[in-house]
């Protein structure tokens, strides 16, 4: 187990070269200059070359790949050619409303799709059985931004109910735990409704398939309880791929938001792409596609280690 | 030439495993479903300046904001455009990014998975991993910033979306090949002396073939959502051309005055998207012949 680990914790760093190496390629190759998108087209040449000379621009592509690469493992990302902030401050800014908004979604995924699996495998055929075929097929096809529409459209303008903005603002933070969750639940049901869909189906399979195994049967013949036969003996068992599933899909949710984070004005980690894609601010560009990568490969190895945890017939 | 009911002179012909797929298939209602819906919204974009009841370009001031009726069924937006003729002329953009994301897949993603699979390896071990590194790249993400950085046209979102796509289409055939290459008439091939090529071209794909079929019905419906989510989010089709993301992008300004301007292209996309799906469902059914045997016996044991 702890060899297990260890290897997979080396592959991390390789799979980020390879990954960093790439996003430095794709930014290198494509066209569009950073500098004259900053300084506009009337900018005389010194200071043109004097900002290409201050980020390193000037040297060529193997060097500025090493270079950025030597300040990487010392924890320096650079700075924002754009914002002129070092890469790490707007991470700190970043990072965790996208957390928040990921947990939101995760938080509204597993509070649908526990309760509904288990209720469709119990009652196949019953109309709750067909609900949830209704549901997952539908969340498969609808995009997270039409959803999030249909939902701004009915609980904040029709309905009044709920408002449309405000996640990462001052006041959401500093009120109460109301005013704090308010904000989050549009955004959290359209943001999580996928990951709903890819669960519930999963954990009303893996259900259906725990509850035709014989020791089901025993531990109902020797006389437990529905509920405990059901939840102790059927659910925990159900729900081994069902986490790894999660923390597979938890990993996903901060790349996914860019849609949602758009609608909502969320000041997240997708939005700073976007922006810093727009302006070829090529440090923010790497820096962040490094961390959401990291973010992934972390979640994937936790869902292996939750894998073996949960299930001591697994042996790494 | 169908062998369906032979005349009692005519010999006996095995029928070929496509043709018993082929009449396996409409069996899945809803597939079937899928499939003549997908139809005719592919005819409708095809034949859109013939079908859309109004210029989908032309503005109309006079006419904004109009709700469903009679002369507009799905409404007017915000310059008087006909939101219904917009949808018929938007599925061109995207069914042809869906197509041609498929084709770019399949161009891409079936040789590397084959090689991979079939010569295992260093081969192997170094395509996966740059698949590993593809992957790890959130999919809409890696989408957003290569056509932001290759600049918003319709080749380049193609591009984005195919090279998003094909790395998990050479990992699904990669996985497929490896089932099958231990395969008696693939040793049997082999011992007969056939290269490895004819072995790759004429016996392993012939036999991964359905699971990349299927595989192809979702890189098509995520191509849709994908191309929807760019044009959305600005980086896909520029206006006034339509596009049902963009459009969707448009209509948020006006979603409490004019709701169907978003809710007719959402609808469209759900629609399509359910269709392909469908579709693939029913497919992954004809093209398994352990399938049929399994829903007969339950037809079977259940009737």
């Amino acid at each position: 187990m702890g060899r297990y680990i260890a290897r997979r914790l080396i592959q991390v760093p390789l799979v980020l070269v390879v990954v960093s190496l790439m996003t430095f390629l794709i930014t290198r190759a494509t066209p569009g200059d950073p500098v004259q998108i900053m300084l506009g087209m009337q900018t005389s040449k010194e200071a043109a070359e004097a900002m290409r000379k201050e980020f390193n621009l000037d040297r060529s592509l193997p060097e500025q790949y090493v270079l950025w690469l030597g300040k990487v493992v010392s924890g320096d990302l650079g700075r924002s050619i754009r914002l002129n902030d070092p890469v790490t401050t707007l991470l700190a800014e970043r990072l965790p409303v996208s957390l928040q908004l990921a947990a939101a979604g995760m938080a509204f995924a597993l509070l649908v799709s526990i309760p509904l699996g288990v209720a469709a495998a119990l009652r196949r055929n019953s109309w709750i059985d067909y609900l949830c075929t209704g549901y997952t097929v539908a969340g498969f096809a609808i995009p997270n931004f039409g959803l999030a529409l249909i939902l701004i459209y009915v609980f904040s303008i029709r309905l009044d109910w709920l408002p449309i903005t405000g996640i990462g603002t001052a006041e959401q933070l500093s009120g109460g735990v109301w005013t704090y969750v308010k904000p989050f639940i549009i955004p959290a049901i359209a943001l999580g409704t996928l990951q709903t869909a890819i669960l519930t189906r999963l954990l009303r399979s893996s259900m259906i398939d725990v509850l035709s195994q014989d020791y089901m049967r025993t531990a109902r013949a020797k006389g437990l309880m529905p509920a405990t036969v059901v939840v102790v003996h059927a659910l925990k068992n159900a729900m081994i791929p069902f986490v790894t599933m999660a923390a597979i899909q938890f990993g996903y949710m901060i790349g996914i938001q860019v849609t949602i984070e758009y609608i909502f004005a969320v000041p997240g980690m997708g939005s700073a792409v976007l922006n810093a894609v727009v302006n070829r601010d090529f440090p923010v560009i790497q820096g962040f596609t490094l961390v959401i990568a990291a973010f992934f490969l972390f979640a994937n190895i936790l869902a292996d280690l939750l894998y073996a945890l949960l299930d001591p017939r697994i042996r790494y | 030439m169908s062998t369906a009911s032979p005349s009692p002179a005519a010999p006996y012909r095995i029928p070929s495993s496509l043709a018993l797929a082929a009449r396996q298939f409409p069996r899945h209602r809803l597939a079937l479903v899928g499939f003549v819906c997908l139809l005719a919204i592919c005819l409708a974009a095809a034949l859109a300046p013939w079908v859309a009841p109004y210029d989908p370009v032309q503005i109309k001031l006079g006419s904004k904001l109009k709700p469903p009726s009679w002369e507009h069924w799905l409404g007017t937006d915000h310059f008087g455009r006909d939101v219904f003729s917009r949808l018929i002329w938007g599925g061109r953009t995207s069914l042809s990014v869906g197509a041609l994301v498929v084709a770019f897949a399949f161009t891409i993603g079936v040789p590397l998975g084959l090689a991979s699979g079939y010569f295992g390896g260093r081969v192997d071990n170094l395509l996966m991993r740059l698949v590993d590194a593809f992957l790890t790249f959130p999919p809409l993400l890696l989408a957003v910033a290569l056509v932001g950085l290759l600049g918003p046209d319709i080749q380049n979102v193609m591009l984005a979306i195919g090279l998003v796509q094909a790395p998990i289409l050479a990992r699904v055939v990669r996985g497929s090949t490896l089932a099958v290459r231990e395969d008696v008439y693939v040793t049997a091939a082999r011992a007969l002396g056939a290269r490895p090529t004819r072995i790759v071209l004429s016996h392993i794909l012939r036999n991964v073939m359905s699971p990349i079929v299927v595989q192809l019905t979702v890189v098509f419906a995520a191509a849709v959502i994908a191309e929807a989510s760019l044009s959305f989010l600005g980086f896909g089709t520029q206006p006034p051309q339509p596009s049902w993301g963009r459009d969707m992008s448009e209509a948020r300004r006006f979603l409490a005055d004019a709701p169907w301007m978003f809710m007719a292209p959402t609808g469209i996309i759900m629609l399509c998207v359910l269709s392909i799906n469908f579709l693939g469902d029913g497919l992954r059914d004809a093209l398994d012949p352990r399938a049929w045997r399994t829903r007969r016996r339950l037809a079977d044991g259940e009737g």
